[in-house]
C-alpha cells in the first residue's frame, strides 16, 4: 500500500535517512519506533512529500509518487498527521473540517467528525487555536476520518495529552483499522503502539535495525538495546 | 468644520485608491511571506499599458481597463512569483527585500527608458460633473472611485468568508505545510495571491493616473504610499489596513489646507504616509511586527571570510595613484567621483554585506554630509576640520536611523529606512539645515588642494583612510559580532552580548563615512542640489552593491566602477537610460550569491590552502599513528 525502498534523505548536506526500506501492507498497522533523532519524523515527512527524497523509490497503492508534491499524494489517499497540533489555528473548527474535506460535502465531514468526537460538535464556530490541547488533537485526527485516506501516517498522536484523551484518540485509530485503512504510527508509548500494530520497525540512526511482529520484538530484547527502555 | 468638508471628500477619494493598493500588498504578503517593494511599480507598468491601449490604439476605456487590470497585471504577478521568487525558497528575508527592490528599480527605470521621464496627461475615466451632499460638491469621478474601492473591499471580504479558494488562502497564511498535507496546492494558492495583489496595484494605478498624470516615478511612489496604510494594519489585518488608508489620506488632505498658508509645512501632506510608516515602525511595541517566515527558511551564513582586504586595498590604491598620469580633464573628474563612491559603497556594505541590514536611506547621509560641510565652510571653519565635523554631525542621525534596526529585523528595517529616506527628502531637504529655499548649496574645494589633480589625491587619501577604518571594523570583534548578528541575533544574545550597541555603532560609522564622501562629492563639483541624490538613488546604490558584491572591499570598488566609470566611458544615451534597469536585474540575479560579481573573481587564498593542507596532513598522521597503535596491541 505504501512502500519506501532505499530512501535516502536529509536536511541541507546532512543525511538523516541512509537507505531505508519500509512497507506498510494493505489494511495493516505498522508501528515505527526509535529513539529521539532516529529519523522517524523525517521518514514521515519524506513519505508525505514535505521533504524530497534524495534517492530511492516511494510507491502509494502501486504508483510511484517520489516526484509528486505533497498535495498530490494527499489527494491520492495519503494522510499525514504531523507532530504537534496539526490544525489551522486561526480558522474555526468548521473551516478546518472544510479544508480537510477539500471543500466538498462539508456537512458529511462535520457529521462524521462529530460522531467520533462529540465535543467538536459543540465548538464548530470556535477558533481552533482556542480549543484545549486534547480537542485540537481530536480535530487533527478527524482529518483521517473524513478524508477517506488509503494510508494514514501519524506522528506522536499522544504527545502531551492526558491519558483519558489518549484513549479517545486511539479509539479513533481503532476505527481507522476496522475500516481497513493502512496505518503507520510513530508513538512514544511503545506498549500502546504494539497493542495496535501488526508489524514493528525500529529505526536507529537513520537505518532500519529491526523488522518483525510485536511478539518477536518483545522477545528479542530489542527495546532495551535501541530505545533505552525495558518494554 | 464646514470649510474642511471639501478636503475630506478629496481625502476619502485618495484613501480609496490607497486602500486598494494596500489591500493587494497585504494579501500578497500574508499569503506568500514576501513584501513586494515593487508593488507600486507593477501597478505603474500596468497603467502605462492601459494608457498605451486607450490613447495609443484607441481602445474603448472599459476594455483597456479590463485588459490592464485583468490580463497584464495577473501575468506580471505570475511572472514575479514563478520567475523571481520560485528559486528563492528558503532564503533569508533580506534576500527577498533585495529582489523586490531590484524589480522596483528595473521596472521604474524601464518605464522611463521606454516612455520617457515627462508626465503625460490622462483623460478622465468617469463622466465629469458633480452633485451636492450636505452642501459639499462631490464629483462623479470621486464618487465612482470611492464606490469601486468599497465594492472591492466588500468583495474581498466575501471572498475570504464564503469561497473555498478564500479559505485555502487563509489556510496557507496559517500553515503552509499543513495546507499541502490536506491536499491543497499551496504553491498555486501563493501564485494566486500574487495575481490578486497585482490586480489591486493595477486598479489603483489606473484610477490614480487621471489625477496625478502618467509618470513612472510618481505612480510608483504613490502606490508605494500604501505602505503606510499596510503598516497600520500590521501588514496583516485588512480592516485595519483600510482604516489606515482612509485615515492617512484624509489627514493629508486636511493638512494641505493648513500647509497652503505656512511654507514650512508645504512638504507635510505628501510625506504624511511616510511619517505614519516610520512612526508606527519606530513607536510600536516590541514584537508588534513579526515577520512571516516560510517553512525551512533557515538563514545561511553568507558572510565572507573575515580576512582584511589589504590586498584589494593595496591593488586599488596602486591603480588609483597612477591614474592622474594618464587621465585629465573630465576623465579625471570621473576618476575622482569613482574613488569617492568607493567610500559610499564600502560604508553601505558595512550595513548590507556585513550585518545583513538593508538600509534604504544611504543617500540622505551623503546629502547631509555635503550640506553641513557647506554651512560649516561658510561659517569660516578650515576645510579638514569642517569635513570631519560635518560627518560627525551625521553620527547622531545614523543612531536615529538605527533605532528601528534595534527593534525590528530584516523587512521592517528596510521599510523604516525607506520611509525615513523619503521623509528626509520631502521635509528636511528644503529647510535651512540642508539646502534652504534655493535648493542648492555651494562648496569650495580646500585651498591647498584646489587643482583637479591635487583634489584627486586629497579625495583618495581621505577615502583610503575611511575604507581602512571599515576594514579594521570588519576584522575586529565588532565585525565578528555583526556577522553573528546577521546570522542569528538570538544566538548573539544568548552568549551575553547585547546586539543593540553593535548595531548602533555600525550605523553611526556608515553614516560618518557616507557623510565624508558626500562632502567630497560636493566639493568636487563645487555645488550640490536637492535633486542630486533623491530617495531613488539609495535604492539604485543598493542594487549596484548587491550586484557587484556586498561582502568585500573588492565588491565596493567594482560597484563604484560599474556605477560611475562605465557610464562615463560608454556615453551612448541608450546605455545610460538602460543602465539602472541592468542594475535592478543584476541585483535580482545576484541576490542569493554571497558576494555578487566580485565573488566570481576570488583569487585563490594561498594562506588558507596551506592551512587546510597542513590540517589534512596532521589528520592523516594521527590516523596512521592510531592504526599503528592498534596494530601493536
Amino acid at each position: 500500500m505504501l512502500r519506501l525502498e532505499g530512501v535516502r534523505a536529509g536536511y541541507g548536506r546532512t543525511e538523516v535517512l541512509h537507505g531505508v526500506d519500509v512497507v506498510v501492507p494493505p489494511g495493516s498497522a505498522v508501528a515505527l519506533l526509535g529513539a529521539n533523532g532516529a529519523g522517524k519524523s523525517t521518514l514521515l515527512r519524506v513519505a508525505s512529500g514535505l521533504l524530497p527524497a534524495w534517492e530511492g523509490g516511494i510507491t502509494l497503492c502501486g504508483d510511484p509518487v517520489e516526484d509528486a508534491p505533497a498535495h498530490h499524494r494527499a489527494r491520492r489517499g495519503l494522510c499525514l498527521i504531523p507532530e504537534g497540533r496539526a490544525i489551522f489555528r486561526q480558522l474555526t473548527v468548521r473551516q478546518n473540517l472544510a479544508m480537510h474535506a477539500g471543500g466538498k460535502a462539508v456537512d458529511r465531514a462535520v457529521e462524521r467528525s462529530v460522531a467520533a468526537f462529540p465535543v467538536l460538535g459543540q465548538r464548530l464556530h470556535q477558533i481552533a487555536g482556542t480549543l484545549s490541547g486534547g480537542q485540537q488533537q481530536m480535530l487533527a485526527v478527524a482529518r483521517a476520518l473524513i478524508a477517506d485516506p488509503q494510508v494514514v501516517l501519524a506522528d506522536e498522536l499522544s504527545v502531551g495529552l492526558a491519558p483519558v484523551v489518549v484513549d479517545d484518540i486511539f479509539e479513533a485509530v481503532e476505527v481507522l483499522r476496522r475500516e481497513g485503512r493502512s496505518l503507520l504510527l510513530v508513538e512514544q508509548y511503545v506498549n500502546r503502539a504494539l497493542a495496535v500494530a501488526d508489524y514493528v520497525y525500529i529505526l536507529h540512526k537513520g537505518s532500519v535495525v529491526f523488522v518483525g511482529e510485536p511478539a518477536q520484538a518483545r522477545s528479542a530484547d530489542i527495546f532495551s538495546q535501541y530505545l533505552g527502555t525495558g518494554s | 468644520m464646514k470649510g474642511l468638508l471639501p478636503f475630506i471628500v478629496i481625502g476619502v477619494t485618495t484613501g480609496a485608491v490607497y486602500a486598494l493598493a494596500s489591500m493587494g500588498l497585504v494579501v500578497t504578503y500574508t499569503t506568500s511571506g514576501v513584501f513586494n517593494f515593487a508593488h507600486g511599480a507593477v501597478g505603474m507598468f500596468a497603467t502605462f499599458v492601459f494608457n498605451e491601449l486607450r490613447a495609443g490604439h484607441g481602445w474603448p476605456t472599459p476594455l483597456a481597463v479590463a485588459v490592464a487590470v485583468l490580463v497584464v497585471a495577473p501575468l506580471l504577478g505570475i511572472a514575479v512569483d514563478r520567475l523571481l521568487l520560485g528559486r528563492l525558497q528558503g532564503a533569508p528575508a533580506a534576500t527577498y527585500v533585495v529582489v523586490s527592490l531590484g524589480l522596483l528599480v528595473a521596472l521604474q527605470s524601464a518605464a522611463v527608458a521606454i516612455f520617457g521621464g515627462q508626465t503625460r496627461q490622462v483623460p478622465p475615466l468617469f463622466p465629469s460633473g458633480s452633485f451636492s451632499v450636505a452642501g459639499v460638491r462631490v464629483g462623479y469621478d470621486q464618487a465612482c472611485v470611492i464606490a469601486i474601492a468599497l465594492f472591492v473591499a466588500v468583495a474581498l471580504a466575501a471572498f475570504f468568508r464564503f469561497t473555498h479558494l478564500g479559505l485555502q488562502t487563509l489556510a496557507v497564511v496559517g500553515d503552509r505545510d499543513l495546507t499541502e498535507l490536506v491536499g491543497t496546492n499551496a504553491r498555486a494558492v501563493t501564485t494566486f495571491s500574487w495575481v490578486l495583489g497585482a490586480c489591486f496595484a493595477a486598479l489603483s494605478g489606473v484610477l490614480f493616473a487621471p489625477v496625478v498624470g502618467l509618470d513612472a516615478v510618481l505612480l510608483t511612489l504613490l502606490v508605494v504610499q500604501a505602505f503606510g496604510a499596510a503598516v497600520v494594519g500590521r501588514l496583516r489585518s485588512l480592516p485595519l489596513t483600510n482604516l489606515g488608508a482612509y485615515g492617512i489620506a484624509i489627514a493629508a488632505a486636511v493638512a494641505t489646507k493648513y500647509a497652503a498658508t505656512s511654507p514650512t509645512l508645504v512638504g507635510l501632506p505628501s510625506s504624511l504616509p511616510f511619517i505614519v510608516l516610520f512612526g508606527v515602525l519606530v513607536a510600536s511595541p516590541r514584537g508588534f511586527f513579526a515577520e512571516i517566515h516560510g517553512e525551512g527558511r533557515v538563514g545561511r551564513s553568507t558572510a565572507a571570510r573575515p580576512a582584511p582586504a589589504w590586498r584589494s586595498l593595496g591593488a586599488g590604491m596602486t591603480v588609483a595613484a597612477v591614474l592622474p598620469a594618464v587621465l585629465s580633464g573630465s576623465r579625471l573628474l570621473t576618476a575622482t567621483t569613482t574613488v569617492i563612491f568607493v567610500a559610499i559603497f564600502a560604508s553601505l556594505s558595512l550595513l548590507v554585506g556585513l550585518s545583513k541590514q538593508v538600509s534604504l536611506c544611504h543617500a540622505v547621509f551623503a546629502v547631509f554630509g555635503a550640506t553641513t560641510l557647506s554651512h560649516l565652510l561658510k561659517a569660516g571653519l578650515p576645510y579638514p576640520m569642517a569635513l570631519l565635523l560635518s560627518a560627525a554631525v551625521l553620527v547622531p542621525l545614523g543612531a536615529l536611523v538605527s533605532l528601528p534596526a534595534i527593534r525590528l529585523s530584516g523587512l521592517f528595517l528596510a521599510l523604516a529606512t525607506f520611509g525615513f529616506g523619503i521623509l528626509a527628502q520631502s521635509l528636511l531637504f528644503n529647510s535651512a539645515i540642508a539646502f534652504g529655499r534655493r535648493a542648492q548649496v555651494n562648496l569650495p574645494r580646500p585651498s591647498w588642494f584646489g587643482g583637479d589633480v591635487a583634489f584627486y589625491y586629497f579625495a583618495l587619501a581621505v577615502v583610503v583612510a575611511g575604507v581602512a577604518a571599515i576594514e579594521l571594523v570588519r576584522i575586529s570583534r565588532l565585525g565578528r559580532l555583526l556577522r553573528a548578528i546577521g546570522d542569528s541575533p538570538a544566538a548573539v544574545q544568548s552568549i551575553g552580548v547585547n546586539p543593540t550597541a553593535s548595531r548602533v555603532m555600525v550605523f553611526c560609522l556608515a553614516a560618518f563615512v557616507a557623510g565624508v564622501a558626500g562632502g567630497l562629492l560636493g566639493s568636487l563639483t563645487g555645488q550640490i542640489t536637492s535633486f542630486t541624490f533623491d530617495y531613488f538613488q539609495s535604492l539604485v546604490w543598493l542594487t549596484v552593491l548587491v550586484a557587484a558584491g556586498p561582502a568585500t572591499l573588492g565588491g565596493s570598488i567594482l560597484a563604484a566602477v560599474l556605477f560611475i566609470a562605465v557610464p562615463a566611458v560608454v556615453t551612448s544615451p541608450t546605455v545610460i537610460a538602460w543602465q539602472p534597469v541592468a542594475f535592478g536585474v543584476a541585483a535580482i540575479l545576484f541576490a542569493q550569491a554571497p558576494n555578487g560579481i566580485a565573488g566570481w573573481f576570488r583569487l585563490p587564498d594561498v594562506d588558507d590552502l596551506a592551512a587546510r593542507s597542513a590540517w589534512r596532513l596532521d589528520r592523516r598522521r594521527a590516523t596512521e599513528r592510531a592504526a599503528a597503535a592498534i596494530g601493536a596491541r
